[in-house]
């Protein structure tokens, strides 16, 4: 007798077709492969990254002749000696590490409460109205954003017209550090809050209202149970803002306007303006160094968070 | 157990040395006409009142959806009641917030806290309340021996066992020494035999410090074994206020007598010294006066209804009548019958059976006579169609 379709659905009779598909093209005898197979692709991607970062590595080692534009057959460590030792460089690094931390922090504080709201509250169009705040940036990219503060922040701006309004004389609003940090801030938010709904999701609203009635109030709660709960998403989010902050191009480059440049910018400089390979690549290593660090060093100091998966469970 | 009572400063509610004198008089806990509302369908819970005096034990029992837990949940705080009052030591709680009553809540999934360590846990409250900080570790140490965890201390929560994880939790609720302790279903996810000791644990726990209690249930047994008095809820509203044996012997309605143990209903009307039921009068006792021809329901428990292949054996009860077996259970210590009464119009009762040497004899189909004497069925007005 034909099974009907309540009892033997289309998708299944789907599934059926496409595993008997799957086993010619895949004998089940070489099942013990599958696992690798699947990951290849990605395991390619990664050694193709690092065949790339080799190249830089020893496209790093040789200088550039100003007088002949070709660079030197010898290997040498000139180009990170020039960029450690002139000023510019420094300052271009520093500036983005701090950028990276004051970013983190800020981002952390706002997503924090976004995050636990978020999850917490009992009105669904609250949830929604949230989530759809959250999504709607990623919509937009990051350099219509940045144009979009241009306009905002600009000397005839709507936070100029509206200083006007109450007396206040034009400001300037833009390329400067705090501009580059507002929008790197605001770029980052919906990273952060994604980042850290899941682990806030984690912590049993039951466990809150223990700590109340064992004599916490919300601050005490919020102190010594919930941040502490909550820390694999926060070093989660924290990992990722970091990495992306200390990365980032387009916010230097337009909220900057030239003049607040980060690694990425000044990598940008020598490999398509000056063209001066080996100290871009010098460069690019440097920030793949310092990165490679922060994130080492929280690893160690906080353990991996949500991006330990299922392992370091303490 | 005086001995730690004068640790620590007191919790906020008995800061007043002479209130908590004259509240000693009254009861510990008293709920007046707490109506729950929560906006759909009807009352979450509709007029409860009880009271509870000093370092008794009661159990808040009911299926779920009965209300039991909202009825905790006011107590405890983390809801107001719509109407009414809930009195703590005599003074009313509606508007004191959950973390300054002096209430400690043992809850379903426990919440402990995984970031600390089990003294930690336990130490938390007493940090929260503001105890002396030299006087905390050998506190948390004593409470930690009380619930037999001693040496566990440093033991991170997910490195116990459930029932170790049920002490600290235990512990936790009970080391700042409040005025009440408040247990939500804690030990309904544990298996029998665990939750079987755990039951006298708590007991032990509760009778050594004479904390008053309130347990929250569905499940009779735990009911019945731990308590001081239980508080039977159906659909909002208490049923039955009572002794676990009152509650056993003289359930006051038929939701009662149905709910705590294995009772079976015969439908019929109400006659001189029973119900008359199918033409036969069956003895009964009605729980209160009810009319000859009333509609009611005599409930009879398994266990009051003796069974016995020959007749003969039954001579001394108040009334037998045949049956057949329909069904046979086998629970292990006792056996359930379902036993059918063709001259009751097809009924069928449940009857127990504990002696193992008949098992053999009474197998589904065989004809066998059941009885009871006249006290053991209790005849209820029927419920109103």
């Amino acid at each position: 007798m034909r099974p009907s379709r309540a009892e033997y659905p289309y998708r299944w009779r789907l599934m059926d077709r496409l595993e008997a598909a799957a086993d010619r093209l895949f004998p089940r005898r070489w099942s013990r492969w599958t696992g690798w197979l699947m990951l290849a692709p990605a395991l390619l991607l990664v050694a193709v990254l690092l065949i790339g970062l080799v190249q830089i590595a020893d496209a790093s080692l040789h200088t550039l002749d100003r007088k002949t534009f070709r660079t030197s057959a010898a290997y040498s460590l000139d180009n990170y000696r020039a960029a450690l030792d002139q000023g510019v460089y420094l300052a271009v690094l520093w500036r983005s590490v701090l950028g990276a931390a004051i970013v983190t922090l800020l981002t952390l504080l706002l997503a924090f409460p976004y995050g636990y709201v978020m999850v917490r509250t009992r009105s669904s169009n609250l949830r929604k109205l949230l989530l759809i705040a959250l999504f709607l940036p990623f919509f937009i990219g990051q350099v219509v954003r940045a144009y979009g503060w241009l306009i905002i922040l600009g000397n005839g701006g709507l936070v100029n017209d509206l200083l006007g309004l109450v007396g206040v004389p034009p400001q300037r609003l833009l390329f400067n550090y705090p501009a580059v940090l507002f929008g790197l801030v605001q770029y980052m938010l919906p990273f952060a809050v994604l980042m850290l709904a899941p682990a806030l999701t984690a912590i049993p609203e039951e466990t809150e209202a223990a700590a109340g009635s064992l004599g916490a109030n919300w601050l005490r709660t919020l102190w010594h149970v919930v941040l502490p709960m909550a820390r694999p998403g926060l070093v989660g989010a924290g990992l990722v803002v970091v990495s992306l902050t200390l990365t980032d191009f387009a916010m230097p480059a337009i909220l900057g306007g030239g003049g607040q440049d980060f690694i990425a910018n000044a990598i940008y400089d020598q490999f398509f303006r000056t063209s001066d390979q080996g100290l871009g690549a010098a460069l690019t290593l440097l920030l793949v160094g310092i990165g490679s660090l922060v994130v080492g060093a929280v690893f160690t100091a906080f353990g991996a968070g949500t991006l330990a998966m299922g392992r370091a469970r303490t | 157990m005086g001995r730690i009572r004068q640790q620590g400063p007191q919790p906020m509610i008995r800061d007043a040395a002479n209130a908590a004198q004259a509240a000693k008089a009254g009861p510990a806990v008293s709920v007046r006409g707490v109506d729950m509302d929560f906006g759909a369908g009807p009352l979450a819970v509709a007029d409860a009142g009880f009271d509870l005096a000093r370092g008794r034990f009661l159990t808040i029992l009911g299926p779920s959806g009965s209300g039991k837990t909202t009825l905790l949940r006011m107590i405890a705080g983390f809801q107001t009641p719509t109407r009414g009052e809930i009195f703590i030591n005599g003074e009313p709680v509606s508007k004191v917030a959950p973390h300054q009553r002096a209430i400690g809540m043992v809850f379903q999934k426990l919440a402990l806290f995984p970031h600390l360590t089990a003294a930690q846990n336990v130490a938390f409250p007493l940090k929260m309340r503001r105890f002396d900080a030299r006087g905390i570790p050998a506190r948390v140490e004593q409470f930690l021996d009380l619930v037999r965890l001693g040496g566990l201390g440093g033991r991170r929560i997910h490195e116990l066992s459930g029932g170790q994880q049920q002490r600290v939790a235990i512990a936790r609720a009970l080391v700042f020494q409040p005025d009440l302790l408040l247990l939500d279903e804690p030990l309904a996810a544990l298996d029998r035999k665990l939750r079987e000791e755990m039951q006298l644990e708590f007991r032990r726990i509760q009778r050594e410090l004479g904390v008053t209690t309130i347990n929250v249930t569905h499940d009779q047994r735990e009911a019945l074994v731990m308590s001081d008095e239980v508080i039977v809820m159906e659909a909002g509203r208490i049923q039955q206020n009572a002794r676990p044996v009152d509650l056993y012997r003289d359930p006051a309605n038929a939701f009662v007598a149905n709910f705590i143990g294995v009772t079976s209903f015969l439908p019929g009307r109400v006659a001189p010294g029973g119900l008359e039921c199918g033409g036969i009068l069956c003895p009964g006792t009605p729980r209160q006066a009810l009319a000859a021809g009333t509609p009611a329901r005599g409930a009879i428990r398994a266990e009051q209804i003796r069974m016995a292949a020959d007749g003969a054996a039954l001579a001394g009860l108040d009334f037998r009548l045949q049956g057949q077996v329909r069904d046979a259970i086998f629970e292990g210590e006792r056996q359930l019958y379902e036993v059918v009464l063709p001259a009751l119009g097809g009924i069928a009762v449940q009857v127990y059976h504990h002696d193992a040497s008949d098992f053999a004899l009474t197998a589904p189909g065989q004809t066998v006579t059941v009885g009871w004497n006249r006290r053991d069925m209790i005849l209820f007005p029927a419920a109103v169609p």
